[in-house]
C-alpha cells in the first residue's frame, strides 16, 4: 500500500485524470474533484480571454454591415434619381417636340402625308426614337400617317389610350403591342384645328431607346433596373423578373414625388435594397415607375472578403489561445494534483508510522505493565527454587500453591497487556466490523494503569446504557481514541481528572467526549492543532502529526471532531461517529 | 538502631516480599517499604543503618527521583540502586546525576543483588 518515493517522483502527465483512485490517499487530498477544477479553469480562462476578442469581432461585423447598408442606400438613391431624370428627359423631350410641331404647323399641312413623313424624318434626325407619326381626328379615325406600318384609315375610337388622350393636352401610354404586335409607347398631344375641333398628333416611340436609356444606368449585374406600370407589369426587361410584360409580384410602392429607397420587409436576410421613383414630366404624369434593385453583395464584396479574412485570423487566434489555455490549465492542475498527491502520500505514510509511534509513546507504560509481573514471576520461581535449596522440608503445599497462584496471576497480567497490544495490528484498509466502544476504551486505559496510579489521576468512564455497538473500522477508531487519550494523559498533572463520556445521539450517531483537567490549549494554538507538524512539545518527542492524523481518521470514519479548551482548565475533545459506517461506494 | 543489609522501596508488594524472603534465606537482612514516604521515613529514623537501598522509580505517592533526592540528603553515603520496570534514558541520566549508584531494569536476578551487596561491603571495609 505504501508508495515508494520512486513512484512519487514519477511526474505523470495528466495524472489527475488517469491516476488510480485510492480511497486512503483521497481522504488526505485538499481538493477532491480535479477534472472539475480543470474544466472550470479552462472555461474561466477561455471566457475571460476570448470574450473581448469575440465581442470586438461581432461589433466590427455589425459596423461593416451598417456602413455597407448606408453606402448601398446612397448608391441606390443616386442611380435611381439619375435614371429617373434621364427617362423623364427622354419622354419630355419627345413630348415637347410634338408640341412644337402642332403649335408651329397648321392642321392642313399636318394632314398631308408627305409633309408628315418629312416631319417624322426630321424628328428621327433631331431626337431619335420615333417610329411613326399620325394625325387622328376627334372621332378616332386616323387622318394622316407617316411610318413603316400601313395603318391609314384605322379607327382608334374604342381604344383606351385614345379616350385618355382626348381628355388632356398631353398623353403618354404604357408599353403595349397594339395592332402591330411590337412593343411601343404612344405619346400624343392634343390640339385644335381651324374649326375648333380637337385632333391628336400621335407618335409611336421605339421602346428600344427607352430601354437603352434605362439600362445605361445598370452599372453591373448586382443592379437590376427596370420600369413597371402602376399594376406591376414589366415595361422593360428585368434581370430578376424576366421579359417585358411579365407581371411582377412587386408591392407597388406608395406614391412619392421624390426618389425613395427602401429595404423591403419580405426580403430575406436583407440582401438587397430597392430604389423607386414615379416618373412624371412637367406636362403629364406617366404610367411608369422606375425600379432599382441593388444587391448588397455588390458593395459587400470587398468588405465581406476583408471581414472573412479578419474572421479567419480571429478564429485562428482563438484556436491558438484555446490550445495555450488548455495546456496551461492542464499543467497547473496537474502540478497542483501532483503536489497534493505527494502531500497525501506523505500523510498516509505518517498515519501508518504514527500508529506505531503512538504505541512507542506508550512503551513506558507497556514495559512497566510487563516487566513488573515478570519480576514477580522471576522472584517467585526463584523463591520456589530457594525452598528446595535452603530448606530440606519444602513440602508445605499450601505455600507452594500460593506461590504458583502468584505466578499465574503475574502471567495473566502480562497476557492482558500483550493481547491489548495485538489489538493494534496495523490495519490500513477500512474494515467494518462491530465494535464495542466500552471495551475499546477499557483496553486503551489499561495501558495507562500504572500512570493512573502513580500520578493519582482520577479516571471515570461513563457509557450511556443505550449506546449500541457500532459498525465501524476498529483499527482506526482505536487509533483515534489512543491518540486522544495519550494526549490527555500527557496534559494531565498529578491528581488530575480524565472523564470519558460516550452517549447515543439518536437516531444514528454516537459521541465520545474525552475531557481532561490538563494544561489546556491556548486560543491561538487551538486554531492550529489540526495542522500537520504543529506541536507544542518542542523539546520532547512530539511529531506534530497526532491530531492532524486523528482528524483525517475521523473524516475517514465519516465522523467529526470538535475541540474546546481553556488554558489552565482543561480540554474537551468530542468525536461524533455514525453508528453504521457507509462503505465508500455506497456513501 | 538496627543495622540491616538492604532497604527495598517498591510498591509491588509481592515482589518486595518475595525478594526479601529470598534474601533472608541467604542470610541477608532486609526491610521493605511499599511507598516513597515510608521509605524516606525509615532512612530518616535509621540513617546509616542500611548497607544499600533498592529503589523503584514509579511509586504511588511520589516519583523515585524525588525519593532519591531525600535519601541523598538524609544519608549521603548509602548507595542507592534504582530497580525499575521501565525507565527512559532521561530517567536514567537524571538518577545517575542525583547520585544513584546504578540503574537496573526489572526483572533482576538474585545473584546480581548479592554481588552488589558483596561489592558494597568490600568497598566499605
Amino acid at each position: 500500500m505504501i508508495r515508494t518515493p520512486q513512484m512519487l517522483q514519477k511526474q505523470e502527465w495528466l495524472a489527475f485524470l488517469f491516476h488510480r483512485h485510492n480511497a486512503h490517499l483521497a481522504s488526505f487530498h485538499t481538493f477532491s474533484n480535479y477534472p472539475r477544477i480543470w474544466i472550470i479553469s479552462i472555461i474561466i480562462l477561455a471566457v475571460t480571454s476570448l470574450s473581448p476578442l469575440v465581442m470586438a469581432t461581432f461589433i466590427n461585423n455589425r459596423l461593416i454591415h451598417k456602413s455597407v447598408d448606408s453606402e448601398l442606400v446612397l448608391q441606390t438613391d443616386r442611380v435611381t434619381s439619375n435614371a429617373k431624370r434621364s427617362v423623364r428627359f427622354f419622354l419630355e423631350e419627345r413630348l415637347n417636340a410634338l408640341r412644337f410641331v402642332v403649335n408651329e404647323l397648321p392642321y392642313y399641312s399636318l394632314i398631308d402625308n408627305e409633309h408628315l413623313t418629312k416631319i417624322l424624318i426630321n424628328l428621327k434626325l433631331g431626337f431619335g426614337g420615333f417610329t411613326d407619326l399620325s394625325i387622328i381626328d376627334s372621332d378616332g379615325s386616323q387622318v394622316a400617317y407617316a411610318g413603316p406600318f400601313n395603318l391609314e384609315g384605322k379607327n382608334y375610337k374604342t381604344q383606351s389610350w385614345f379616350k385618355q388622350s382626348m381628355e388632356k393636352d398631353n398623353f403618354i401610354s404604357e408599353v403595349f403591342t397594339g395592332y402591330r404586335d411590337v412593343p411601343h409607347i404612344i405619346i400624343a398631344v392634343r390640339s385644335q384645328n381651324a374649326y375648333g375641333r380637337y385632333y391628336l398628333l400621335r407618335a409611336t416611340l421605339d421602346t428600344q431607346r427607352l430601354m437603352d436609356t434605362v439600362l445605361s444606368y445598370k452599372s453591373n449585374f448586382h443592379t437590376d433596373i427596370f420600369l413597371i406600370n402602376h399594376t406591376g407589369i414589366l415595361q422593360t426587361p428585368s434581370t430578376n423578373y424576366g421579359k417585358i410584360f411579365t407581371p411582377t409580384q412587386i408591392d407597388i410602392p406608395a406614391f412619392s414625388d421624390t426618389t425613395q429607397v427602401i429595404t423591403p420587409e419580405n426580403n430575406k436576410d436583407k440582401s438587397y435594397v430597392v430604389g423607386y421613383s414615379y416618373i412624371a414630366t412637367e406636362a403629364v404624369t406617366t404610367p411608369f415607375i422606375l425600379m432599382v434593385h441593388k444587391k448588397k453583395s455588390e458593395v459587400m464584396g470587398t468588405w465581406l472578403n476583408l471581414g472573412k479574412t479578419f474572421n479567419w485570423i480571429i478564429g485562428f487566434c482563438c484556436l491558438v489561445m484555446m490550445v495555450i489555455i488548455t495546456l496551461v490549465s492542464t499543467y497547473m492542475v496537474n502540478q497542483l494534483f501532483l503536489a497534493d498527491q505527494s502531500k497525501a502520500e506523505t500523510m498516509l505514510k505518517m498515519e501508518q508510522s504514527q500508529q506505531l509511534a503512538c504505541i512507542g509513546q506508550l512503551s513506558a507504560g507497556i514495559a512497566h505493565e510487563i516487566n513488573n509481573p515478570l519480576a514477580l514471576i522471576n522472584e517467585t520461581t526463584g523463591y520456589l527454587k530457594d525452598l528446595y535449596h535452603y530448606k530440606d522440608t519444602p513440602r508445605d503445599d499450601k505455600e507452594i500453591i500460593e506461590l504458583l497462584n502468584d505466578i499465574l496471576e503475574a502471567v495473566s497480567r502480562c497476557g492482558t497487556i500483550t493481547s491489548q497490544l495485538l489489538g493494534f495490528v496495523r490495519q490500513f484498509d477500512v474494515q467494518i466490523s462491530s465494535v464495542n466502544v466500552e471495551q475499546l476504551i477499557t483496553g486503551i486505559l489499561s495501558f495507562h494503569k500504572k500512570e493512573t496510579e502513580y500520578k493519582g489521576i482520577h479516571v471515570t468512564t461513563a457509557i450511556a446504557p443505550d449506546v449500541p455497538d457500532i459498525k465501524t473500522d476498529r483499527g482506526k477508531l482505536q487509533q483515534i481514541l489512543l491518540n486522544l487519550i495519550n494526549n490527555a494523559f500527557q496534559a494531565i498533572e498529578v491528581n488530575g481528572c480524565l472523564d470519558i463520556t460516550v452517549s447515543h445521539l439518536p437516531p444514528n450517531t454516537i459521541s465520545i467526549e474525552i475531557k481532561d483537567t490538563g494544561c489546556g490549549i491556548s486560543e491561538e494554538n487551538l486554531q492550529r492543532i489540526h495542522e500537520p507538524f504543529f506541536s507544542t512539545k518542542k523539546e520532547r518527542k512530539g511529531t506534530g502529526l497526532g491530531l492532524s492524523i486523528t482528524y483525517g481518521l475521523v473524516k475517514k470514519l465519516q465522523g467529526s471532531i470538535r475541540v474546546e479548551s481553556s488554558e489552565g482548565v482543561g480540554t474537551i475533545f468530542t468525536v461524533t461517529l455514525p453508528v453504521k459506517l457507509q462503505k465508500e461506494d455506497e456513501a | 538502631m538496627k543495622q540491616i543489609d538492604i532497604l527495598i522501596i517498591d510498591d509491588e508488594i509481592k515482589f518486595a516480599d518475595m525478594l526479601s524472603r529470598r534474601l533472608s534465606l541467604r542470610d541477608i537482612t532486609c526491610r521493605a517499604c511499599y511507598d516513597g514516604l515510608s521509605g524516606i521515613q525509615w532512612v530518616k529514623e535509621n540513617s546509616g543503618a542500611a548497607t544499600l537501598i533498592l529503589l523503584d522509580l514509579k511509586l504511588p505517592d511520589m516519583y523515585g527521583t524525588q525519593v532519591l533526592a531525600h535519601i541523598k540528603e538524609l544519608d549521603p553515603a548509602v548507595p542507592v540502586y534504582i530497580i525499575t520496570g521501565h525507565g527512559t534514558r532521561e530517567d536514567e541520566k537524571e538518577c545517575l546525576a542525583q547520585g544513584a549508584a546504578e540503574f537496573i531494569h526489572k526483572p533482576v536476578s538474585i545473584e546480581k543483588i548479592t554481588t552488589l551487596l558483596t561489592h558494597v561491603r568490600g568497598e566499605v571495609q
